[in-house]
């Protein structure tokens, strides 16, 4: 029934009408639920939203911010509800259209993200959160020169959307661009302080460019803020766990690899990771339970076989098993070191 | 001021005295000074580079400092590039050059009468008397020719390389594009062996281009087979035979860049590192001169702590926290941190980049000549780096430079080292295409200076200044039953304050380098040296008693 629903809502092509009457005199504080909404401050959303509900009983675009809040809220029913609602009586906002195709990003369902995002596009090219989902879907495809343009077209009209500031910062990671990631992550951060996404990527990119006490901060000011949600970054303890140990804090590095396990047990870096701090700290036990988990993983992320092998190469020498420690020598001087880019 | 303030400053001066009295040293600062300016050294490094900016390109450099004519000072010989695609020294800018020291801080351009201007694409340099007659020779690799040169006596040299049989080639007949060379008795039978690292099979018939036109990049060494090394046994009558096969060396095909050498577990034979580019490194265990075993992955150091090769290019192998277990320190490539292994001493090697300080410095930066020596005397050796990217348009990624400052790392004396680039002179402020680099003490001062070449720039000639007034010994090696330079020679010292260190004799080390090939030890404020330990190739070890410090030793072996 849904389906049949949104196949109707992405044929329709009727243009839009403005918010007339039923909102008249609450555009200004519909623009800050939804910038409030923009950054995560939920309960300032949530308490507006309920005001204006009540003066303005008839105005659709409460129902889309609504729609949001229940999203961010984690109420998924209700959200997708509420999207339904809203796009149905009003097929033809661009906003309607890129909100809910967020939604079905969030909620991986990427191919009615991607036709949402493309008519959300295609009814409106000048609407910044348009451009931000379609650019946003089109890095994921792998076409990174059409989703920087739009990205960056998104910019040039609303240089305050921390998510496109945010995913134009992912690609000058991609490319290795530290200095330009930094500026775009930074300016996300700022944006919407709640995004730990954003202060990982920060840190991340800020070590690369030498800035290690930038660094730090930005993973403190991370971790104060990652909690569950859209913005939650699974990684962020991962990640300053390594640092932690590029620095010589063992313990501290081991405190947050400790929670990169339990926040991602199912991915081998945080196993590989740990077992190597392990090594470090000669505790060659937990290194063989470690490297053994992650050698199970299915999930690589970024860990390759050669690397498991040589780790447990290692782990068993430590250790004194001599066939195990052979096994996995033998592993790793069978398997070739990767083929990296064509060029330095 | 309140008591507590008091104590405060109290315990401030205590802490400042405390390294005198704990080291016995001073902890002057370490500096380098340029003298290239009116030295008469005008070498310029010519890569003969194209636009297509072809793998060749990036990887020449060598700088041998080798007491040729035997007046005690060290002359110093730069390999140097070709034109490409020709691969042929076509005119004066592509001559190789021997500089003869004047003793003054000057030195004169003996290349011709030397017969050392070379033919091809050279590479490295590798300098030591392999006829044991007293004179020190040098073997020069290139893409597409080895040379040995056999030093005369006369202030010249002849290429002996068809009759000595080092010609470079694989058993199959091809010639193989040798880098660095490194010259060791591996069977400790009193004669000099050579071992050679080769790099890859690349020619201009199977070149790939990388990046776009006008911004040409280095291609990945990923693209292409490496290649076999060589070891050629010394028959002690002017000629060597091929050894690598029966020696268990040629079965491991590798990316070589960095040779050296050490007998990083104290049996008595000398073993041999390569450091390979993007592939793992190889650490040759030597079996009682009978064969080799490439035990890499099985001591920890073929790959970084993550299990991944890096562009390892230069290395040296040295005992730098006075434990009496050579370690080692290899240069990378920017983003890839440079990895320093500490010898455990149990055959294995402990990843310790980031422990002993190093890995975030190094991140950023790209090196080649790289080597373990104690530049402020103070019985700790140091670290230094000669930096920069191999691309010449490596500034098109804002991380990467391709012209940068070389670096120094200060030893402190607890396992760790503190980067002191920026504080170490103007010297080590010159951002230039680095390449090789050697070490020695050119004016006799005791300390340890760095020439340094580079592509596209004067080369550099880095006189060590630093301050603290620490004592010194430059110890030359005589043997006798053993190879006449000592090569391979452990010396253990003993200094009147307790502290000991060790150093081994090689000339190898670096990147395509050859080095000084007196052992230099700082002693700090140590006048007298307590007790020197030799122990010889032959096997032979000898003890010296109550050596005087801020001297060069020449001790023959009996």
């Amino acid at each position: 029934m849904r389906a049949v629903s949104l196949s109707l809502l992405l044929a329709a092509f009727t243009a839009w009408p403005a918010f007339a009457e039923p909102c008249k005199g609450a555009e200004a504080q519909l623009s800050q639920v939804s910038k409030a909404l923009t950054v995560n401050a939920l309960d300032i959303a949530e308490n507006a939203l309920r005001a204006l509900s009540v003066s303005y009983p008839d105005c659709p675009e409460i129902v889309l911010h609504q729609a949001r809040l229940a999203q961010a809220k984690g109420r998924i029913s209700e959200a997708a509800g509420l999207y339904y609602r809203y796009t149905d009586t009003n097929p033809g906002d661009s906003r309607g259209l890129a909100y809910f195709g967020r939604f079905f990003l969030e909620q991986r369902d990427y191919m009615k993200a991607d036709a949402l995002s493309a008519a959300a596009v295609d009814k409106n090219p000048d609407d910044p959160a348009a451009l931000v989902l379609r650019g946003q879907i089109y890095l994921m495809k792998g076409q990174s020169s059409a989703g920087q343009n739009l990205l960056e077209k998104a910019i040039k009209l609303d240089p305050d959307d921390p998510e496109a500031q945010f995913q134009l910062g992912t690609i000058y990671d991609k490319a290795k661009a530290a200095a330009q990631a930094v500026e775009h992550f930074r300016k996300a951060a700022t944006l919407n302080p709640h995004d730990a996404r954003a202060w990982d990527y920060l840190a991340l990119n800020l070590e690369v460019v030498g800035d290690l006490d930038g660094t730090e901060q930005a993973y403190q000011k991370g971790l104060q803020v990652n909690q569950a949600g859209r913005y939650h970054d699974a990684f962020l303890d991962y990640n300053y766990g390594r640092f932690l140990a590029k620095r010589n804090d063992l313990s501290g590095s081991k405190r947050h690899l400790d929670r990169a396990v339990e926040s991602a047990p199912q991915v081998r870096a945080v196993w590989f990771e740990r077992a190597k701090l392990d090594m470090r700290l000669q505790n060659y036990q937990q290194a063989r339970a470690d490297a053994e988990k992650a050698h199970a993983c299915t999930q690589q992320g970024g860990v390759i076989d050669l690397q498991i092998y040589s780790l447990l190469s290692q782990v068993y020498a430590r250790l004194g098993d001599t066939a195990l420690a052979k096994k996995y020598t033998d592993l790793t001087r069978e398997t070739p070191p990767p083929v990296r880019g064509e060029q330095r | 001021m309140t008591p507590r303030m008091v104590s405060t400053v109290a315990l401030i001066v205590a802490l400042a005295a405390l390294p005198k009295v704990l080291w016995g040293a001073d902890t002057g600062r370490i500096q380098f000074e340029n003298r290239q300016k009116g030295s008469g050294i005008n070498f310029v490094l010519d890569n003969g580079t194209l636009p297509d900016k072809p793998m060749i390109d990036g990887i020449p450099g060598g700088v041998a400092l080798l007491d040729y004519d035997n007046d005690g000072y060290l002359d110093i010989f730069f390999t140097n590039g070709a034109s490409l695609p020709g691969l042929a020294k076509e005119g004066d800018k592509f001559s190789n050059r021997l500089y003869h020291n004047n003793h003054d801080g000057t030195f004169t351009d003996v290349t011709g009468r030397a017969g050392l201007r070379g033919e091809g694409y050279s590479v490295g340099a590798a300098a030591a008397d392999y006829d044991n007659d007293g004179r020190t020779d040098l073997y020069v690799t290139g893409f597409n020719g080895n040379f040995l040169y056999h030093n005369n006596g006369d202030g010249t040299f002849t290429d002996v390389t068809a009759k000595a049989g080092v010609p470079g080639v694989s058993s199959a007949g091809k010639k193989l594009w040798g880098i660095s060379a490194a010259w060791l008795d591996y069977d400790n039978d009193g004669k000099l062996d050579l071992f050679v690292a080769n790099y890859l099979d690349w020619s201009f018939a199977t070149s790939r281009v990388c990046g776009s036109p006008g911004k040409r990049l280095s291609c990945s060494p990923t693209l292409y087979k490496g290649e076999p090394n060589i070891l050629y046994h010394n028959n002690g009558n002017g000629t060597f035979t091929d050894v690598s096969e029966d020696m268990g060396i040629s079965r491991h095909v590798g990316k070589g860049m960095g040779v050296a050498i050490a007998d990083y577990d104290d049996d008595g034979w000398m073993d041999i590192f390569v450091a390979n580019d993007n592939d793992r490194n190889f650490l040759f265990k030597n079996r009682g001169g009978k064969t080799f075993d490439e035990l890499g992955v099985e001591s920890f150091v073929a790959y970084t702590e993550s299990g991944l090769p890096v562009s390892s290019m230069g290395v040296d192998f040295r005992d730098w926290n006075n434990d009496g277990k050579p370690s080692l320190i290899i240069t990378a490539l920017g983003g890839e941190t440079y990895p320093l292994f500490r010898n455990e001493g149990n055959g294995f090697f402990s990843y310790e980049s980031y422990k002993a300080g190093i890995g975030l410095r190094s991140f950023k930066m790209s090196g080649w000549g790289a080597g373990i020596q104690d530049f402020d005397n103070d019985g700790y050796k140091d670290l230094f780096t000669a930096n920069s990217h191999v691309n010449e348009n490596a500034d098109l990624d804002g991380q990467q430079h391709y012209r940068q400052a070389n670096a120094v790392f200060r030893n402190l004396h607890d396992g760790t080292f503190q980067d002191m680039s920026d504080d170490a002179g103007p010297g080590m402020q010159i951002r230039a295409a680095h390449r090789g680099c050697a070490f020695g003490d050119l004016n006799h001062d005791g300390k340890i200076d760095v020439v340094v070449s580079a592509i596209g720039s004067p080369a550099e000639l880095l006189y060590n200044t630093s301050t603290g007034g620490n004592h010194w010994i430059l110890i030359k090696t005589v043997g006798v039953k053993s190879n006449r330079d000592g090569i391979g020679t452990r010396i253990k010292m003993t200094t009147a304050s307790g502290l000991v260190q060790y150093n081994h004799v090689t000339t190898a080390g670096s990147y395509a380098s050859s080095n000084d090939p007196r052992v230099h030890f700082g002693l700090g404020a140590d006048t007298l040296i307590k007790e020197i330990e030799l122990k010889w190739p032959s096997g032979i070890i000898q003890v010296l008693h109550n050596v005087r410090a801020d001297q060069f030793l020449t001790v023959n072996e009996e």
